[in-house]
């Protein structure tokens, strides 16, 4: 694990050594205050104390799911495929060849179609009309 | 709609049956990965289904916008189950499968509530909702002040929701009927009293302290920050959503002639608040409390939204509502993958993580982008489609949703810098590296919200 922490070469060694005091100052002392200070804010933890063993020593391919190697790696190998495979991958595959829902494709497509021929006709592209008057009767005013 | 209810009720006995059979076999301490194979394949089935909006019967139906709550509903399903795996391994077999069974109970509820059409049963299915969740924050969070801060999350939602209760019956009592779908061709109600007003609010206050609302908000940073993970996720992604799924309904259908003039203080409110917010986000040192606010700040704009009703407002209020959903509960997946390292929720003390978990800088990356709106991101979409309806509303607004927009992306960019960059503390010297679980997390949330970018009239309802 702590091979994969790149910027931690220096410190590497030290750590592997398992030194009882942890936090150790990497710049020179400069008083014996300021030193006296640091070891009393930070006591050395015992090792006990601490409780939390690093996964990784035991399983070095650790993936987070469980403490077993095979569950955690089959967990890890059922939720990247149910979970990447199908439900992003064929999931957006699925939903990106859905056919034209509400018929606002082909909506836009004809209204670009009736502009262009409408300009070529030379008429306007909306008429003032909502309803044909032509197909409206309209009652005569004088005939009761 | 039994399509997800079935499912979702067979995740409960999956749940008990798990522990005989499959768990010793596949999954021994937290096995649950098959429920996420079934709660996926039902999603792709149900995105099918949302090409008609159907009706089953008169009490359940699926809405033009409903489809996408669900949805996300069901997506967070699993993460939230992926999410706490860690914080469940320890736990006895027995708590893990009243926890799982809690999550799905939270599902059931949520879908029955989203898929109501009748008032009194979306009423009951919001009350239920409550329940899983007091019990997912007060049992399994981690201080003992989470206790404080159920009490705070019950009391006010639940006062906050016993006015909706008797608006509800006085509307059954004047109109005769409670279903959504013969309200919407009823006349439109005469009110003109001041009891009229006072029934107005009564029927929107409990949405408003949901969503939360300014001044009503007090509740949700304390149980965001005291729930476990999952909590704050489905608090966050769903929860509120709820809330702005409410006013949509009850606005547009019932509403409709007193909203014009009533809405004005709220919407006042919720703008300040999203400008107040904010700026107590940028003086948080607590993780996950500034995703919270955050969250409260981001309703605050949905709320504004909603409240001028114009179907721009509601498109944003959706795209946004759907957007903010994956990235709250992204950050606050980031926020606990920090908390199960260092312990702390608190930023001072996790600082410089590009050093040590540089691909986990990728993920914070990102969803800090799309918390401040990025530009091709719905986030971003959603925030210009409400502040321009807001903008038509009055060109006031303008001063404070601009200020909010410049906010928001301070915050932002400060928990990023803060986390992110900068030399590495002293005193984080062993982090385990980011597992894969944590990258699939991520992953699941991120890539559903870039995945949008391209194909946005999943989620723009009203206006595409």
């Amino acid at each position: 694990m702590l091979t994969r922490l790149p910027r931690l070469g220096l410190s590497l060694p030290r750590l592997l050594r398992n030194h009882p005091v942890r936090f150790v100052s990497q710049s020179k002392p400069s008083g014996a205050a300021g030193v006296a200070a640091v070891t009393e804010l930070h006591p050395p933890a015992e090792k006990s104390d601490h409780g939390e063993v690093s996964p990784y020593v035991k399983n070095p391919d650790y993936h987070g799911f469980s403490d077993d190697p095979v569950v955690d790696e089959w967990n890890m190998r059922v939720g990247f495929f149910f979970g990447i495979s199908v439900a992003l991958v064929i999931g957006g595959a699925f939903i990106h060849y859905l056919p034209d829902h509400g018929m606002r494709e082909w909506a836009r497509r004809e209204a670009e179609r009736v502009i262009v021929q409408r300009e070529q006709e030379g008429v306007p592209l909306l008429s003032e009309y909502y309803y044909d008057p032509n197909k409206i009767v309209v009652p005569g005013s004088g005939e009761e | 709609m039994v399509k997800f209810l079935f499912p979702t009720l067979m995740l409960h006995i999956h749940a008990d049956l798990t522990n005989y059979r499959l768990m010793t076999l596949i999954t021994q301490s937290s096995g649950h990965r098959l429920m996420i194979a079934m709660i996926n394949v039902h999603l792709t089935l149900k995105m099918a289904q949302w090409l008609d909006e159907q009706h089953l019967n008169p009490y359940m139906a699926q809405t033009p916008y409903l489809p996408h709550f669900v949805l996300l509903t069901c997506w967070l399903l699993p993460l939230m189950i992926i999410s706490s795996q860690h914080h469940m391994a320890t736990e006895p077999i027995n708590r893990q499968r009243t926890y799982i069974m809690l999550l799905t109970s939270l599902q059931f509820f949520l879908i029955l509530a989203f898929s109501a059409t009748e008032l009194i049963m979306f009423y009951l299915m919001f009350e239920a909702t409550l329940l899983p969740t007091l019990m997912i924050i007060t049992r399994w969070g981690n201080q003992a002040e989470r206790l404080n801060a159920g009490m705070y999350f019950l009391f006010y939602t639940l006062a906050s929701s016993l006015p909706l209760l008797v608006a509800l019956l006085l509307l059954q009592n004047t109109t005769g009927t409670l279903s959504l779908l013969t309200l919407q061709y009823s006349n439109p109600l005469n009110l003109s009293t001041y009891a009229d007003k006072l029934w107005w609010a009564g029927c929107l206050i409990a949405f408003l302290v949901k969503m939360p609302l300014y001044g009503a908000h007090l509740w949700l940073p304390k149980a965001h920050v005291e729930a476990p993970v999952a909590g704050s996720m489905i608090l966050a992604a769903v929860l509120l959503k709820l809330g702005g799924y409410g006013m949509m309904r009850m606005i547009l259908l019932v509403l409709e002639p007193l909203s014009k003039e009533l809405s004005y203080p709220f919407i006042v409110f919720a703008l300040w608040g999203v400008v107040m917010t904010g700026l107590i986000c940028l003086r948080q040192t607590d993780l996950k409390s500034l995703i919270a606010y955050s969250s409260v700040s981001h309703m605050g704009l949905v709320v504004g939204g909603i409240l001028v009703q114009t179907p721009w407002g509601f498109a944003g209020a959706l795209i946004l509502m759907i957007a903010h959903g994956l990235t709250s509960s992204a950050l606050f997946c980031l926020a606990n993958t920090n908390y199960e390292r260092i312990h702390s929720r608190n930023i001072l003390l996790a600082r410089g993580l590009q050093m040590v978990l540089p691909l986990m800088t990728t993920w914070w990356f990102i969803a800090s982008l799309a918390n401040l709106a990025l530009p091709p991101l719905p986030n971003l979409m959603g925030e210009l489609m409400i502040l321009t309806s807001l903008i038509n509303w009055s060109p006031w607004t303008l001063a404070l949703t601009g200020a909010g927009v410049l906010i928001t992306a301070s915050y932002s960019l400060y928990m990023f810098l803060m986390t992110q960059r900068g030399p590495l503390p002293t005193h984080l010297i062993a982090l385990d590296p980011s597992h894969s679980r944590e990258h699939l997390l991520m992953a699941l949330h991120l890539l559903p919200l870039l995945l949008l970018i391209f194909k946005p009239h999943l989620i723009w309802g009203w206006v595409s």
